[in-house]
């Protein structure tokens, strides 16, 4: 009995048994059917790539993008909101820049869900699956079951070119992994940070020439010899590694991919535009890598985990650092013509408390963040959702993450009720719920 | 009155009289009388089938008949529900055979009070209000804070009724309480519907508040809870009703099915519903169901075997074999067959001296004709003093040893002593006594620095509980651990033994350790001091006392311990076989039950019995015919997992595999600031930068878990040993192996036979033979010989220990 008719006979029929509980519960058939009727129906799709930046460890939005001035000093804080070029829509004085080209985003200041860990938040936002972890510090990727965004992306689209398809920089990222998916979908880690002098991704060897003819010879050998000798049972590491060599060397082999990498190709100015920060770098090498062919890139950005006397580090490093490489981003992306079919998203696993700490810093408050999202057919210079007076919690209809993973992926035309059944058999959607936010679309 | 008695015991004679009926003898009904005294009240009724002394359960496939309709229902599930005072019997039919069960319903009009403590919170413990992710955060959710799990119920009572100007109780009106509106989500509620309007749980909710919403209540603290069956044999497919009956401290008995919790360790083998109906996947295999009520544990466990299997006993070298012999027939999983000896010799060096054989060692093995020869091997092999540098290695990194905590000097007197210890094959209980008694000076050879690395009594308490014992009580720091037995008082009462322990500054950087007295400590919440007690021990006088760890030292080592040897055994098994009987390998619980039971204790008790001699006992490992199976599978073994039904292949550690290597290509690795010569495994600097190391995940030694070394394969690693200047460096050294090869006059067939033992550890098969020599024929000899190195080396055979 081959083992894909095993897990297509029994699992239909185990999909429809276990319904109204576990993965897919509150979808039921019809409404299944239904989704996947509507997902049919949409036109082809907005956008061809996604970056990614992810403020790990929770951003103080109510410092940032939604700013409450007549709250108590002790929600409200130190900062006071700016104008920006949209006439009616202010943010925080820390980003100037991003205030400048506020017509070229939307803030979505509904944003809730109620994991309020690090790791589980992370995994749940960039799964949109809920942990099946306690939080705590765990080994990177924490996601062992489910696939994260990228990895999703990765499958859906597929390769345009040697570029991997699902790139993250500077490290791995918390729930980056590919899950059940499995190795081909993970994402390929730069494991260096841009922002180094010295910067190459080690081993690819750019600057050192081109790959001779000896590899790929030593390549097709490698292969052959492997096809001689046992093989250990299908999803055993020895079998992963192997799907990790061909990825190398497609890596290896291809110019394009070895150029995309190059950053010191890139001018000054437009280095300097982005900032000669961890963020700001890494979000360059995003645009490169979209324009060389990649689908999914994550930027893991830290540091924003700011419980004790928060506002200095905010004023001084991450605010400053966010504005100059989200503005520098979406506005390089304009001019290259990119931005329309380029989906940029900024966020990270929780917002930050109203009320400032004993400590002077704000603790983990995942009931509401304000996310920015830009390109890939959102419409622009609007604010959609806002917060009660303490930016506590969304007044208007709360957006989850399977509602922003949704939108994300409709705006890719990825069909979100798409299933793929565990090696042993357990049916998973993409998304398990939510709708698309249709305010955020053109 | 007196004639309901009467009817009652014509009643109970006459469901007595079926029972013992012969026709029904197959067919098992319980409980034989139902008692409901509260409005909340439910009892599972189990309906059971036994045939060929196996068990079946039916409970929903009989039909249920109940004789006076409008004093209880029944549901398809076997539930019954009170509706009005008074008794009837309900018929359950099956086939032709009937049985009959008595029902009293009564405590409606007047029901016993409920209890917060007992009644409510498991409400909200099974609705996850007071999870770690809700209200039971450390800061609580929406202004208002549960403690996590219910552990704090007069906090939680407080919270309840007190706090929030009162507005969550609404006494006039019960249903309009906002605990209930928010609960049920008639209002907004950021956790949604937890607990639906007429739920069992809503239902007692509410007349807990009508009644008061006292604290106390009149029910008793739950003493135990009863699970049936406790284990049960389902095929694919097949679903078990599970009962639980909370039994509190004055003997009643009460059916608690609708309130338990449930949770399956292996979900896709069998998996619980939320009223503990279990159903069997298409996985054959065992699952433990965990049963959770009130603070109290159970677990059911569930075997689902492979159907159809003729199973063939393999001949069993001792009782390592016997006992996995015995749990596969039982699930129906045919072992795979013995590896051959290439593959014992490799993985035997990799596993227990982190090395590859030598070519001529692999030779003289392989040509060996004593049938006793692996036997042999084994001994050579742990009286190697490689031997002891892996296991120095791997014990440094559970002990923490950091060079930034400890200096260079203690980092090295601490490996020191550890290869030492292992050299002279110390046993266990000593060696750890000497760490937990462990003083004097640092930078002095032997384990003091371990209180420079752990440097106050909870870390200690923490560190060396799931070292040493494999349980992680830290949890049971701001709460009772979830899982288990273990509340605060534990934690802060094993963390008193480390009170005493005191740090003298030297000179030159180091530390004088030693252990002086000691005070107990204060519990978080209640302010009182904890005796200084181990887990699940007695409080000692400590007045008399100089250093209390000695007291822990005896408890640990002590034959009744029931963590100690368990815990080590089970982390000895998991280095050899890829996998521990309990994993995680350091979190043993009742509630986490071993993959096989009878085998981790008998080899606790073997290790017991042979005075915890670590070699001895890793000679019984690797001589069981289990340790020596083949990685490949059969058609029935393929998806076992956790049975060691077939070897795992297991990912070379970050040093053993740069080892392998330089071995390999006879170049060795130069690092920084140690003497040439020098094997990755030797390395006691944690802190050595090398790429090598990070991505191949060498751990940075911040945790006693064994965890924190990954082992996940990534293109970073592929593109590192395909392409990176320093390992084609190796490859193509002109002094390596592949270069003093080609630079003799060896046959092109010798040159690949040399290179395939030293990095495979085998001679090559005539297509490989084919294959290799092809490079000769296009290339120089040079040029083959470093092609044919850098495809054995980049093959998967090499990279894993299979």
């Amino acid at each position: 009995m081959s083992h894909s008719s095993y897990c297509d006979r029994v699992n239909r029929r185990r999909a429809l048994q276990i319904g109204g509980s576990g993965l897919l519960s509150g979808l039921s058939l019809p409404a299944l059917l239904q989704m996947q009727a509507q997902a049919a129906t949409e036109k082809s799709p907005p956008a061809t790539a996604c970056i990614m930046l992810f403020l790990e460890g929770g951003p103080s939005t109510i410092d940032m993008w939604d700013l409450k001035p007549d709250a108590p000093a002790e929600i409200r804080g130190p900062y006071y909101p700016i104008a920006t070029s949209v006439p009616g829509t202010f943010v925080g004085e820390h980003q100037p820049l991003c205030a400048r080209v506020a017509d070229k985003f939307t803030i979505l200041r509904s944003h809730s869900h109620n994991d309020n860990g690090h790791s589980t938040g992370y995994h749940y936002a960039f799964t949109g699956y809920r942990a099946d972890f306690p939080d705590g510090n765990m080994r990177i990727p924490t996601n062992v079951l489910y696939p994260s965004m990228g990895s999703i992306v990765s499958r859906e689209l597929g390769t345009k070119s040697a570029v991997p398809p699902y790139v993250n920089i500077p490290n791995g990222m918390g729930a980056g992994g590919p899950g059940f998916y499995g190795a081909e979908f993970a994402p390929f880690v730069i494991e260096s940070d841009p922002v180094q002098p010295d910067f190459e991704v080690k081993d690819l060897r750019v600057k050192s020439g081109r790959p001779s003819q000896r590899l790929k010879s030593r390549q097709q050998m490698l292969q052959k010899f492997e096809g001689l000798g046992a093989s250990a049972a299908k999803r055993s590491r020895p079998e992963m590694m192997s799907t990790y060599y061909e990825k190398a060397y497609d890596l290896i082999t291809s110019p394009q991919a070895r150029r995309a990498f190059d950053l010191g190709s890139e001018p000054e100015k437009v280095r300097q535009e982005y900032g000669y920060t961890s963020l700001g770098q890494c979000a360059l090498l995003g645009r490169r890598l979209v324009e060389a062919g990649c689908r999914f890139i994550g930027i893991d950005h830290g540091s924003w985990d700011t419980h004790f006397d928060c506002f200095p580090s905010q004023e001084k490093d991450l605010f400053p650092h966010a504005d100059r490489a989200f503005a520098a981003l979406v506005t390089d992306l304009e001019q290259r013509g990119l931005l329309d079919t380029t989906l940029v998203v900024m966020m990270g696993e929780m917002g930050r408390t109203p009320r400032i700490n004993g400590r002077a810093g704000r603790d983990h408050w995942s009931m509401a963040q304000s996310v920015l999202l830009a390109g890939g057919g959102i419409k622009p210079g609007q604010v959609v959702g806002a917060t009660d007076k303490h930016a506590a919690a969304p007044v208007t209809e709360p957006v989850g993450i399977e509602d922003l993973h949704r939108t994300i992926f409709r705006q890719l035309g990825i069909d979100s009720t798409k299933i793929y059944y565990t090696p042993l058999g357990r049916p998973v959607p993409l998304v398990n719920g939510g709708r698309v936010v249709e305010e955020l679309l053109v | 009155m007196q004639r309901r008695l009467v009817c009652f015991y014509l009643i109970s004679i006459a469901s007595l009289s079926l029972y013992a009926a012969p026709l029904s003898a197959e067919i098992r009904v319980s409980p034989a009388h139902v008692v409901l005294d509260r409005p909340e009240a439910s009892q599972q009724l189990l309906v059971t089938e036994l045939a060929d002394q196996t068990t079946r359960d039916r409970t929903r496939d009989v039909a249920f008949a109940v004789r006076n309709p409008e004093i209880v229902s029944v549901n398809e599930r076997g539930v019954v529900f009170p509706l009005r005072e008074g008794r009837t019997v309900i018929d359950v039919q099956h086939g032709t055979n009937t049985q009959s069960i008595s029902v009293d319903v009564h405590g409606l009009a007047a029901p016993p009070a409920v209890s917060f403590e007992h009644e409510v919170i498991p409400i909200l413990t099974k609705s996850r209000c007071n999870s770690g992710g809700c209200h039971g955060k450390a800061e609580g959710k929406a202004g208002f804070k549960l403690s996590v799990f219910g552990f704090d119920p007069r906090a939680d009572y407080e919270a309840i009724t007190a706090e929030g100007r009162t507005r969550r109780l609404f006494q006039p009106a019960p249903a309009g309480s906002l605990l209930l509106r928010k609960a049920s989500a008639e209002m907004p509620h950021g956790g949604g519907r937890k607990i639906p309007k007429g739920s069992l749980g809503y239902r007692r909710l509410l007349r807990w508040v009508a009644e008061g919403a006292p604290f106390e209540g009149q029910s008793a603290q739950v003493a135990s809870i009863e699970l049936e069956p406790r284990e049960a044999v389902l095929t694919a497919g097949q679903q078990h009703q599970i009962r639980v009956t909370a039994i509190d401290s004055a003997g009643n008995r009460r059916c608690v099915t609708a309130e338990a919790e449930y949770e399956s360790n292996a979900p896709l083998i069998a998996e619980p519903d939320r009223l503990g109906l279990i159903q069997a996947g298409q996985i054959p295999g065992e699952a433990a169901i965990l049963v959770r009520y009130m603070g109290q544990v159970a677990v059911c466990r569930i075997t689902s075997p492979q159907p159809g299997v003729e199973f063939t006993r393999p001949p069993a070298e001792n009782f390592i074999d016997e006992l996995v012999w015995d749990k596969l027939e039982r699930l129906g999983i045919q072992p795979s067959d013995l590896c051959d000896d290439a593959t014992f010799l490799r993985r035997v060096y990799l596993d227990t001296i982190g090395m590859l054989p030598t070519v001529d060692e692999a030779r003289q093995f392989l040509e060996d004709s004593a049938p006793d020869k692996r036997a042999k091997l084994i001994d050579r092999l742990l009286a190697r003093p490689e031997y002891a540098d892996y296991w120095a290695m791997k014990w440094s990194d559970l002990l923490r040893v950091d060079r930034d905590k400890i200096k260079p000097q203690g980092a090295v007197a601490v490996t020191r002593w550890l290869r030492s210890q292992i050299l002279q094959n110390r046993p266990y209980d000593e060696l750890v006594r000497d760490i937990i008694t462990a003083q004097g000076d640092t930078y002095a050879e032997g384990p003091a620095s371990f209180y420079t690395v752990l440097d106050d009594p909870e870390k200690l308490s923490r560190s060396i509980s799931q070292l040493f014992l494999g349980v992680r009580i830290e949890c049971a720091q701001c709460h009772h651990h979830p899982f288990e037995k273990w509340g605060q008082d534990d934690y802060f009462a094993l963390a008193g033994f480390f009170t005493g322990v005191k740090k003298k500054s030297l000179p030159g950087g180091n530390q004088a350790v030693f252990s002086r007295g000691g005070a107990d400590l204060k519990h978080p919440r209640t302010g009182k001091p904890v005796p200084a007690r181990p887990l699940g021990g007695t409080a000692t006088d400590f007045s008399k006392i100089v250093d209390r760890r000695r007291l822990l030292a005896d408890w640990m080592s002590h034959p009744e311990n029931p963590f100690f040897a368990r815990a080590i055994a089970n982390r000895l098994w998991a280095h050899y076989f890829g996998r521990g009987l309990v994993e995680p390998v350091d979190d043993l619980r009742a509630t986490n039950p071993a993959t096989n039971e009878p085998l981790l204790s008998k080899l606790e008790g073997h290790l017991r019995d042979g005075r915890y001699d670590l070699k001895a006992f890793t000679r019984t490992l690797l001589n069981s015919r289990v340790y020596q199976l083949s990685f490949q599978t059969n058609a029935g073994n393929q998806h076992d997992a956790q049975n060691f039904s077939h070897a795992r292949p297991k990912a070379l550690p970050a040093e053993v595999l740069l080892d392998a290597i330089c071995q390999a290509t006879a170049v060795p690795e130069k690092f920084p600031g140690l003497p040439s010569g020098v094997r990755a495994v030797q390395v006691w600097d944690n802190r050595q930068t090398s790429y090598f190391f990070t991505i191949f995940g060498r751990p940075v030694r911040a945790s006693v878990c064994e965890c924190e070394r990954s082992n996940e394969p990534s293109i970073a690693q592929a593109l590192h040993l395909m392409n990176s200047p320093e390992i084609l460096s190796k490859i193509q050294s002109r002094t390596g192996r592949a270069g003093i090869l080609a630079g003799a006059d060896a046959e092109p067939r010798k040159v690949i036979e040399e290179l395939t033992l030293a990095t495979l550890s085998r001679y090559p098969t005539g297509q490989e033979y084919e294959l290799l020599l092809q490079r000769f024929e296009q290339n120089d000899r040079r040029a083959a010989a470093e092609d044919v190195l850098w495809i054995l080396l980049n093959s998967k055979e090499f990279i894993y220990n299979r």
